[in-house]
């Protein structure tokens, strides 16, 4: 259901849930990971946040709350969905499962080759060979195992891979392997956009929603300017620090860039940062990167590693500030010293 | 050279063509041994079966090209088509794409790869997945990857041992059967004598090389006189290229030997357990043959010492005339006599006459034996072409150089390999593994 067609209660009710949700995802170390659970859908459950809470986990996994990775994949039932299904080979001429595995027995001297069935043991534990009639003592060097070979004892006939079916213990269907549903089961990870919204005690508002460039979260600038004013809280509250680097697009660039054509520049930037940090847009030209827990020394050697990336002419102007430790500024003070750095540069 | 110009030349020239006549007509009077060496004894063994025929095939076609039955039967048997190879990997895709829609429906396809070291195995199921919709075991492609190189030998009866089909069809990795041919193919079992049937091979890269040229009209000839050997009992070997057997007598005689040429040792077996071979000119089986000199030679040489191993040694009971019946006593004679009485004989006449008539006799008899043999090779082509449509006309002016291709492409590679093998020289096959060759009897 699209979000808009949703009453402002429901959505506020979605949203303590959601938050609710996040939360409990932190106070279990910040991963949330499913667990076998023979009665749910999939085979798992997120048995830590209770049921029904996949149309949850997407909707915050869509708003970049929860980052979703691969746990496993379940094959299910095409016709019921189901995912108790008994998987097995079968003999690829008669499809019954009544299949025995035995390795093939080869006699190097006459070229036999046979289950081990068809050889006669001899007294000393050694086998006959029904060809030769000669007495096989020492495997490798007078007979050989051929892999393993499946041998059907319905119709006798010998496979080495067999083909494999799945037989639904719900609807008794029989599936071929290679036809069955296969749907992928997700663990979940909380963002740094996720941990902001439990600090802040809510989640953002639509307005403030990221703006997606080249798969690349870019935050719009009242976002932005509420993280670097969370930042600022925080060192003052921690004795934190952090960086801040301001990306100034040139003209050329700009002009160049008409038609979202800086998204491959932005995306190129993004590869250079950490998973933590944030940018964000401040102007048209000018974006904003904010570097949790990085001291100047490091802001200014993740801009030559920009600059390196980019080559000898990139198509912006860098600039590093670090939060001043005794100085309590405000985000204008602080965006106004990084600007006249800028400007100076 | 000149003596040889002069007689080459006088023979093409229509105006003065007497140094052939001459000489036929010396030797047809003298009535010496030569006359039969050199014209009788070539001519009824390897002229007058294809144009006797020939001459059926013209008074009824359907004696020698038997039609199919209108309505096929209610139950067509499963025909189990094995295929081993290493490192096959150019052809083994082509290969099992031509089984599966040879036009046959019940029919399964096993190929057992011999631990190659190229993608064999992955082109394998490609192909298997193209045809059957899954790349695994199905019940028209099963694929057995060795876990160890073993040999031809024991790939096929890995081959022979998974088959399920009341016939089993050994074709080469590179070889491909033709559509509509395995109804052909499995005609002449209808004579409940018949243990296997060799298919007509034909072949695929004949416009690859001037030798692949060669090669096909060397094939057509052989397998037109291949159909005249069958219609007397006299057919002994189906080649590995394209056979097809019942698959009691190949259980029953627990597969192939190791270490020996399959096809022949094979041939042999079932012929001692006096079965019939019989061909079928409508099962064609297109296969891939030597495009350079050194695989040739390689080739033929092979061919050459497994016939010494098998015919001297392993087998050497069928010289005991009469304990497996007058037919394969016949394959005795014909062994001794085509392959070692005729070429001695030839070598030795042409010396004594070298001593006996000054070294200039010898182009004289050399260039009559020349004219004689391509006179046989033409009508021979005539009617290969005429029967079976091959060899491609482009190629008939090569008949011309045939002679000289059987000398020293066929016939040198064959003797250096019949003496070294005889005197046991270099006797270890390479396409034999060590650990197999160590416990072989030294046939």
């Amino acid at each position: 259901m699209n979000d808009a067609a949703i009453p402002a209660s429901g959505r506020l009710q979605a949203e303590t849930r959601q938050l609710d949700l996040l939360r409990q995802i932190a106070g279990a170390g910040g991963t949330l990971l499913p667990r076998a659970d023979p009665s749910a859908a999939l085979g798992h459950s997120y048995a830590l946040v209770g049921d029904d809470v996949a149309n949850d986990l997407g909707a915050l996994k869509r708003r970049d709350y929860l980052k979703a990775s691969f746990f496993d994949r379940v094959s299910l039932c095409p016709k019921c969905g189901g995912h108790h299904l008994n998987v097995r080979e079968i003999c690829p001429g008669c499809a019954r499962a009544n299949l025995t595995s035995e390795g093939l027995l080869h006699h190097f001297r006459c070229g036999y080759v046979g289950l081990p069935s068809e050889f006669s043991p001899a007294t000393d534990g050694s086998y006959r060979c029904p060809k030769c009639n000669r007495v096989m003592h020492h495997l490798g060097t007078e007979y050989d195992r051929l892999g393993k070979a499946f041998q059907c004892r319905s119709c006798g006939l010998v496979s080495e891979n067999p083909p494999v079916e799945a037989v639904c213990l719900g609807c008794s269907v029989h599936t071929p392997a290679e036809n069955l549903v296969s749907e992928v089961v997700l663990s979940f990870t909380l963002t740094s956009r996720g941990a902001a919204a439990i600090r802040r005690g809510s989640l953002l508002d639509d307005d403030e929603e990221l703006v997606l460039v080249a798969e690349a979260p870019i935050l719009r600038r009242p976002v932005l300017l509420k993280f670097l004013e969370h930042e600022l809280e925080r060192q003052r509250q921690l004795n934190g620090f952090f960086s801040l680097l301001l990306i100034k697009f040139t003209a050329e660039a700009m002009d160049a860039g008409e038609g979202g054509s800086l998204a491959p520049q932005l995306f190129r930037l993004r590869e250079c940062l950490r998973d933590v940090d944030l940018i964000g847009q401040l102007a048209d030209a000018d974006f904003l990167v904010i570097l949790p827990q990085a001291k100047h020394r490091e802001a200014e050697e993740l801009r030559r590693r920009i600059g390196a990336e980019f080559g000898a002419r990139p198509p912006f102007v860098l600039a590093t500030l670090q939060s001043a430790d005794e100085k309590q500024e405000s985000v204008q003070q602080i965006l106004a010293r990084l600007h006249a750095e800028s400007g100076a540069r | 050279m000149n003596g040889f110009w002069h007689y080459f030349t006088s023979a093409v020239d229509p105006m003065s063509n007497v140094g052939f006549a001459r000489a036929i007509a010396e030797v047809t009077e003298s009535g010496s041994p030569a006359w039969w060496l050199m014209v009788v004894l070539p001519f009824v063994a390897i002229v007058l079966p294809p144009i006797l025929v020939w001459f059926v095939y013209v008074v009824k076609p359907s004696a020698i090209r038997p039609p199919l039955p209108a309505q096929p039967g209610p139950i067509q048997p499963l025909v189990s088509v094995v295929i081993a190879g290493r490192n096959e990997s150019e052809t083994i895709g082509q290969c099992i794409r031509g089984a599966l829609t040879c036009g046959y429906p019940n029919l399964e396809v096993i190929f057992v790869d011999d631990n190659s070291e190229d993608d064999s195995v992955a082109i394998a199921r490609c192909a298997a997945l193209c045809a059957t919709g899954t790349d695994r075991d199905g019940d028209r492609v099963r694929i057995f990857p060795s876990p160890r190189r073993n040999g031809k030998a024991s790939s096929l009866n890995i081959g022979i041992r998974m088959a399920r089909g009341e016939y089993i069809a050994i074709i080469d990795a590179d070889s491909m059967i033709q559509y509509g041919s395995m109804q052909h193919w499995l005609l002449p079992f209808s004579d409940a004598r018949v243990g296997g049937v060799a298919a007509n091979i034909r072949v695929n890269n004949s416009t690859a090389s001037l030798l692949t040229r060669f090669q096909e009209i060397e094939y057509a000839l052989k397998y037109m006189a291949k159909y005249a050997q069958a219609r007397l009992n006299l057919l002994f070997v189906i080649s590995g290229m394209g056979g097809l057997f019942r698959t009691e007598i190949l259980r029953r005689l627990g597969g192939f030997d190791t270490g020996l040429g399959d096809d022949r040792d094979l041939s042999t077996m079932i012929r001692k357990q006096r079965w019939r071979l019989a061909f079928s000119i409508d099962a064609v089986v297109w296969t891939t043959v030597p495009a350079t000199r050194y695989h040739l030679w390689r080739q033929r040489a092979r061919w050459r010492r497994n016939i010494v191993k098998i015919c001297l040694s392993k087998h050497r009971d069928l010289f005991v005339l009469g304990r497996y019946g007058f037919a394969n006593a016949v394959l005795v004679i014909e062994v001794a006599l085509i392959h070692i009485l005729i070429p001695v004989a030839f070598i030795a006449g042409l010396l004594s006459a070298t001593f006996e008539y000054g070294p200039f006799a010898t182009p004289e008899i050399l260039a009559t034996a020349y004219w004689i043999i391509l006179i046989y090779l033409i009508v021979g082509a005539l009617i290969a072409r005429d029967l079976s449509g091959t060899p491609a006309p482009a190629h008939f002016p090569l008949i011309f150089l045939l002679p000289f291709y059987y000398l020293c492409l066929v016939a040198l590679p064959q003797y250096y390999a019949e003496i070294t093998e005889l005197l046991r020289i270099g006797a270890k096959h390479h396409y034999v593994p060590d650990h197999i060759w160590e416990e072989i009897p030294w046939w």
